[in-house]
């Protein structure tokens, strides 16, 4: 039994193809001294899609650095003071909050053992990995005070008796405790955040608590009593990535690579839409790489060896439609006829009645009322239901809870105008639809 | 056992000769099933093999449950050949434990796992003439390429996947459309790509939302798979957590990539979303090589999570949307490839029809079977002396038609109760008429028992009836109550019991025209 494979490296090249001097202009690179990028190699297209990983992180993260250097002078002069502090940072998701801070971690133990003080110890936990809320205390207790683990207190008995007494025999260490997700320690009375920030307050304890999380109001809606014992903790916001932001980053990563992968109005339109949407790098990211996967499978379908050796526009649109996708007037025409005749009846029967909700069974009636008028047999009560909830299924309408089936509520999740619009090229519903 | 088995000794000077099975049981001899034979360029000839090893050579030893001639498999399941061995356990050489074949494995058409050998020989004078004789027309050809069960020799559709770099696909689907049976036929390609050599081997773990007990039990499936060891789901999470966030690795396996497929990932779905996050967070980190396809039915899932997660979901989406009616037509028709047993038209009026309703390929499969084994019965309730002429006949006659087609919509898509209205007896006709006559009269749907037996009587009286008592017309009216026919309260209230029409809309299609009570059609 012998098996061989090959390792990607291995695999074989095929030459390098150049340009012809008779493309457009548009296509051709803007640097002629840059080296051509060979999509047909594989290995060259697995660097680019591991340079627009999420999980590959660059050496200096870009369009940070005002927010890494407010954490970073914050955590110095903690350090500094051998004083503990609480930070809370927060941000939508996908705005490098977490590759932010663990980049100034880093920093930090290089500057501190360049100005001399001790190198602080760290402890990153994601708390939705917890089963349980407070076993965020068990935790810092295993990292940093190994010696208390068996001792028949609680983790968080342990830690307040520690932080209470001087003299202690461990060393005198600051601690950075990064918590990221932080509003999944909330639990039923916040005990266990309480607990975390009130550790903070005692005077011997030498922690640096940065929480991380999405919600800008948390600590104000959960812990509106840190501000009156005054251990309130600094806020640092992160803003969504701006068009420019998007673009720059995005330039940084293939910077590495040396050959041009987009063209620049691609990547532009790419970062516009996204900083529209939601400013979200991991999105962007996520758009180029399908990008690139839509300009390979125009590539495997290139018969003659035409030099395609750039994403262009085009490509980049189809990926935007794909990831912005709503449920567009296509997915309505596609659907099979009856699942289309029930959403006409249901159109008519909320503009008739001037309702927006309606249950089952009324549906039903209205359906098989419209059916007779198309001359169509209508289905029985029996398929009925399967056909509605293919229908929620696709996200156009939306079924209630009730446990008698006729009597669930149905409401219609689309723009009526959308069904109106979609419907109305079809002779067939133009009746149905119009009146 | 405790026994000292004494064997017959051989007659001096002579050797014993054992066959094969002897010497394959006493280990003296190993089998192997051989999976393929290919001829390298270099003019060698390889074989790729699985061996099989008996109970002894296992860590455990020959256990009273193992029967006689049992053999384990190495790491993959087998067929069993013609009565000779039975195999229904994968022997794990590193875990020294056993598990029953996946339903990956199944190379072959239907699977026999299970199956006890010899019982067919049982009876087989009882067995009648048509069901034994063993050349299958091309009607019963039909029959069985059409079983969801077999699987086609090739999908119209396919997908692709990709390696190494932490990915998560989402493929949503409209359900029964056949999502499990794509996506398995191209993990089945991928393992013969591994096999062949041109990929590098990677480990495959599937997982069903719907079988896992709870949500977070999903952290001790893969952990269970991925290291052998069985675990709670804690120390899973915080062992996963060590192996795709941090990267730790242990075992030899570890730097396999990980390809995870989630069947039903809207069931993971928790209060507060954990362990979709937990789940989805992992492809994200480097070094992970983590690959996720997860399925589900419902389009706008990652749009009903919470923001961070789909943020996380990337926008890798594949969609398998319903089936139009070409679609339909040509999947059947692939099933059918080599059979002529059905006419063109019967396949495309097929398809029309469902894909008008739902564009579900399974429901265009059934109906066409079942349209095949009516009209195979059909022919086989012709006298015999036409089926003499073997050839010709199927030739003409057993091209399943139009008609079949329609009869076998008409099954599936009739609801029952309109033939249980048609095929009930006489006096629950005439009580469902009366109750319609009632409804139209007074336009309201619920009627009192004694309001009911007022209205029997006066249309059985004059339509030259019997009246019937009303202890028989309790009794009828019960026996539909509990079809759910008509709905009714507890019988304790007597007279008082309200009734009400279930079908109303129904009654007057199943009761028309009625041969028996011709008189019924006058008050519907």
């Amino acid at each position: 039994m012998k098996r061989k494979f090959d390792t990607l490296s291995a695999s074989p090249k095929l030459p390098g193809i150049t340009m012809s001097p008779s493309r457009s202009l548009r296509e051709r690179s803007p640097d002629p001294q840059k080296p051509i990028w060979n999509p047909r190699d594989p290995g060259q297209m697995h660097a680019v899609m591991e340079a627009l990983h999420v999980s590959s992180i660059p050496d200096n993260v870009v369009c940070r650095e005002d927010e890494q250097k407010r954490i970073a002078d914050f955590c110095k002069s903690c350090i500094k003071e051998k004083k503990s502090g609480s930070m809370y940072v927060c941000g939508l998701p996908g705005t490098g909050k977490t590759l932010s801070i663990n980049k100034v971690e880093e920093l930090l133990v290089l500057w501190s053992k360049e100005v001399g003080f001790q190198t602080p110890e760290t402890l990153s936990i994601n708390c939705v990995s917890l089963p349980k809320a407070s076993d965020l205390f068990s935790k810092m207790i295993e990292k940093f005070h190994p010696h208390l683990k068996n001792n028949a207190c609680s983790p968080l008995q342990n830690l307040q008796k520690l932080y209470s007494q001087k003299g202690q025999p461990s060393p005198g260490n600051m601690m950075i405790i990064i918590v990221d997700e932080v509003n999944h320690l909330i639990t039923k009375g916040q005990v266990v955040l309480l607990d975390l920030f009130m550790l903070l307050t005692l005077p011997y304890s030498r922690c640096i608590l940065i929480g991380i999380a999405n919600a800008i109001n948390l600590l104000d809606r959960f812990l509106p009593i840190l501000e009156p014992l005054n251990c309130k903790p600094t806020v640092v916001t992160f803003c969504a990535y701006s068009k420019d932001q998007i673009l720059k980053i995005i330039q940084q990563r293939l910077g590495v690579l040396g050959y041009d992968i987009f063209e620049p109005i691609a990547l532009e339109f790419c970062a516009r839409k996204v900083a529209a949407a939601s400013g979200d790098m991991r999105r962007a990211l996520s758009v180029c790489r399908s990008a690139i996967e839509v300009f390979e499978a125009e590539l495997r379908l290139a018969t003659n060896k035409e030099d395609l050796n750039i994403v262009r526009f085009e490509h980049m649109e189809i990926a935007l439609s794909r990831a912005f996708k709503t449920v567009t007037v296509h997915t309505i025409q596609s659907l099979p006829q009856h699942q289309q005749i029930i959403l006409c009846s249901l159109v008519k029967f909320f503009r008739r009645d001037k309702k927006n909700a309606t249950t089952l069974g009324e549906l039903h009636r209205s359906y098989s009322e419209t059916c007779k008028d198309m001359h169509i047999p209508p289905y029985g009560w029996f398929e009925f239901p399967d056909m509605c909830s293919a229908l929620s299924d696709q996200g156009l309408l939306n079924i209630g809870r009730s446990k008698e089936l006729r009597n669930k509520r149905v409401t219609l999740q689309i723009d009526s105008s959308d069904i109106r619009f979609a419907l109305k090229e079809i002779r067939f519903f133009n009746k149905a639809v119009t009146d | 056992m405790g026994k000292v088995a004494e064997l017959p000794k051989p007659p001096e000077g002579k050797k014993v000769k054992r066959t094969a099975k002897e010497k394959l049981l006493s280990s003296d001899l190993w089998a192997a099933r051989i999976e393929s034979l290919w001829k390298e360029p270099d003019g060698s000839y390889w074989l790729r093999c699985r061996w099989y090893t008996i109970p002894e050579e296992t860590a455990t030893g020959r256990q009273p449950h193992n029967l006689r001639r049992e053999l384990y498999h190495f790491f993959e399941a087998n067929n069993e050949g013609d009565d000779v061995f039975y195999c229904e356990y994968e022997y794990d050489i590193h875990w020294h434990s056993f598990k029953r074949l996946a339903e990956i494995d199944d190379s072959e058409e239907n699977s026999r796992r299970g199956r006890v050998f010899g019982l067919q020989r049982i009876g087989t004078k009882r067995i009648p003439e048509h069901v034994r004789s063993h050349k299958q027309t091309e009607l019963e050809r039909a029959k069985a390429m059409l079983l969801l069960a077999t699987l086609p020799k090739s999908l119209p559709f396919s997908i692709y996947d990709d390696q190494c770099l932490g990915l998560f696909l989402y493929i949503h689907v409209v359900p029964v459309n056949g999502k499990t049976m794509s996506v398995l036929s191209v993990m089945r390609n991928l393992r013969s790509e591994v096999d062949a050599g041109t990929m590098r081997p990677y480990c495959f773990i599937e997982i069903n939302g719907l079988k896992l007990a709870t949500p977070e039990n999903i952290y001790k499936v893969i952990y269970e798979a991925l290291s052998g060891h069985r675990v709670g789901w804690k120390k899973a999470l915080h062992y996963l957590n060590e192996r795709f966030s941090e990267g730790i690795k242990v075992g030899k396996q570890a730097n396999q990539p990980c390809v995870l497929l989630i069947d039903e990932l809207d069931l993971l779905l928790t209060r507060n979303q954990s362990v979709l996050y937990n789940v989805l967070d992992w492809p994200t980190r480097s070094h992970s090589k983590l690959v996720i396809i997860g399925i589900a039915n419902t389009m706008d899932l990652p749009e009903k999570l919470l923001p961070r997660i789909s943020s996380r979901m990337g926008i890798q989406r594949l969609c398998f949307g319903p089936y139009n009616y070409q679609q339909l037509q040509e999947i059947i028709l692939t099933r059918l490839e080599g059979s002529g047993a059905f006419e063109e038209q019967a396949i495309e009026f097929a398809s029309r029809k469902v894909a008008a309703m739902s564009g579900d390929a399974r429901r265009a499969l059934e109906i066409c079977r079942r349209a095949a084994e009516l009209a195979d019965y059909r022919l086989k309730q012709l006298p015999p002396t036409t089926k003499m002429t073997n050839n010709d006949n199927s030739a003409r006659k057993c091209l399943i038609g139009m008609a079949d087609v329609e009869s076998a919509i008409q099954e599936v898509s009739q609801a029952p109760h309109i033939r249980i209205m048609k095929t009930g007896s006489r006096l629950s006709k005439i009580l469902l008429v009366s109750m319609v006559h009632e409804l139209y009269k007074s336009g309201l749907s619920e009627i009192t028992f004694d309001k009911l037996a007022a209205t029997v009587s006066s249309l059985c009286s004059s339509n030259r009836e019997a009246i019937p008592g009303w202890d028989t017309l309790l009794k009828v009216s019960c026996k539909l109550g509990e079809c759910r026919i008509i709905l009714c309260e507890e019988a304790t209230k007597h007279k008082l019991q309200k009734l009400q029409l279930n079908f109303p809309s129904d009654v007057a299609f199943a009761l028309k025209d009625c041969p028996e009570i011709p008189w019924l059609s006058k008050y519907l």
